[in-house]
């Protein structure tokens, strides 16, 4: 492929859909909409192509660990496949919209879905068990304010030391607020960075590292 | 022309831009030093440590999306990736990409196969085997990695991306099996779960600087030089901020709202 289809067409799509954005977000609004419509459109079309490539990648992946019978995997791959086929032979036969496949759905993935979830709870236990020890000034802070935070959300503590509340919110609107305002700030600008370097073509996440020849100075 | 209340954000977007490629433009000529981020500079070491145990390195990018404000997480993601890769190519350890979102993986495939060309060893690279594409849906994509980590135990684990509620089922479960984290979100809510869990963290602006924290590229780094200086200017005017409402005077309230 040509340096100029590699790099210089995706640089100048990238550009050019950046400006638009960033026009219709600070000026005309109105005029811009209309384009900025179509393009958020295509965006959503071609994820529902790039979709295509999902499955492949599952069908070729899976397909290989059940036909080299690959241990502790291949039962898993299998069943994959089996309800990566049932979802789609019943959403393309009966709609995607149907009875039967808002059943299949709600009743699998749903409750699975649920689940999962639910587990986080343990995970975050675990987790926080681990953290609350008090083995440096850092972690020795994170306990007593992790031990207020806990304790003021336990309804009998709370009202028996109302101060528990006042501390909460102390907690929760001052440092907490000023540290997660000081991240925001940070993280914007960094954004401002990347989207800028995107544009120009230096960010290597977009289109890979740039050769010697391609930064030009 | 111009929507009212967006005036002054679009005056401080020019400026920073403007300041930035200054500041890229210097670099050229001085390559700027700046401050060290111990979690990208222990991405050797960690790679090296799963090449000495023979084991895998696993990678995700979380819930990023190309069509979504998190686009930009998710670029800052791949960057390491493509880093990530090259060194992985080197030393011999397989790399394993986890991905949520399908219109990521040409462009996943593609980076790590450059990467692996620039090591010198393209023909190592198994675009179907290490792409490994899971799910859309959240949790059956989380579900889907937490397996890739109990069947195959990573020496390593990098995450870096936007994370939702999947952040601590992973780092909780690449923990429980032993192996070493990186990682890295600019969502303020995810931050805490990371830190507590992984052994290295990047928090917010930092993911965005890795790549060209990683590249060495005196251009780049001339960016993350240009984002330092913005923090300054944000500072000044907070500070400004704070003195004028103190006097009693709403003067920079009123120039922000324009």
């Amino acid at each position: 492929m040509s340096i100029i289809m590699k790099k210089s067409v995706p640089i100048a799509l990238v550009f050019i859909t950046a400006v638009i954005f960033l026009l219709e977000y600070f000026v005309l609004p109105t005029e811009l909409k209309s384009t900025v419509t179509m393009l958020q459109n295509w965006g959503i079309i071609l994820t529902a192509f790039t979709l295509g490539f999902g499955a492949v990648n599952m069908f070729v992946f899976h397909g290989k660990q059940v036909s080299r019978r690959a241990k502790g995997q291949w039962p898993y791959s299998l069943w994959l496949l089996i309800i990566l086929v049932l979802f789609t032979l019943v959403g393309v036969i009966m709609g995607a919209t149907s009875t039967q496949y808002s059943w299949l759905y709600n009743s699998s993935y749903f409750a699975l879905s649920a689940t999962v979830y639910s587990s986080l709870g343990f995970y975050m236990t675990s987790g926080i068990y681990r953290a609350l020890r008090a083995k440096n000034a850092e972690s020795a802070l994170l306990l007593i304010v992790g031990v207020i935070v806990l304790a003021r959300n336990a309804p009998a503590l709370a009202a028996q030391f109302p101060i528990l509340v006042n501390m909460d919110s102390w907690l929760s609107s001052v440092p907490t607020t000023s540290a997660q305002r000081g991240i925001m700030i940070g993280a914007a600008l960094g954004a401002i960075a990347l989207g800028l370097r995107t544009m120009i073509g230096r960010e290597t996440g977009f289109l890979g590292q740039t050769t010697e020849g391609e930064k030009g100075g | 022309m111009l929507v009212a209340g967006r005036m002054f954000a679009l005056g401080m977007l020019i400026a920073i831009c403007v300041l930035i490629i200054v500041c890229m433009e210097l670099a050229k000529k001085n390559l700027p030093t700046f401050r060290k981020i111990a979690g990208l500079d222990a991405l050797p070491e960690m790679i090296g440590r799963a090449a000495e145990m023979g084991k895998p390195v696993h990678y995700t990018t979380g819930l990023g999306e190309l069509n979504t404000n998190m686009a930009s997480q998710l670029v800052a993601g791949l960057s390491v990736l493509s880093y990530v890769s090259e060194i992985c190519a080197k030393l011999g350890v397989r790399v394993i990409y986890t991905v949520y979102q399908s219109q990521v993986m040409p462009i996943a495939t593609e980076l790590m196969k450059e990467a692996y060309t620039r090591a010198g060893k393209a023909d190592e690279f198994d675009a179907d085997d290490q792409v490994r594409y899971m799910s859309g849906e959240q949790f059956a994509y989380a579900s889907a990695v937490q397996g890739v980590a109990e069947r195959e135990r990573p020496a390593a684990n990098i995450m870096i991306g936007p994370f939702y509620a999947e952040s601590m089922l992973f780092a909780e479960t690449f923990y429980r099996i032993g192996s070493i984290q990186l990682a890295g979100t600019a969502r303020g809510y995810q931050i805490p779960f990371f830190a507590v869990v992984c052994d290295y963290l990047l928090i917010a602006e930092e993911i965005y600087a890795a790549g060209a924290y990683v590249s060495k590229d005196a251009v780049l780094t001339g960016s993350i030089r240009g984002q330092d200086v913005g923090k300054f200017i944000a500072l000044i005017l907070m500070l400004v901020g704070v003195i004028l409402t103190l006097a009693g005077s709403n003067a920079l309230i009123n120039v922000m709202k324009l």
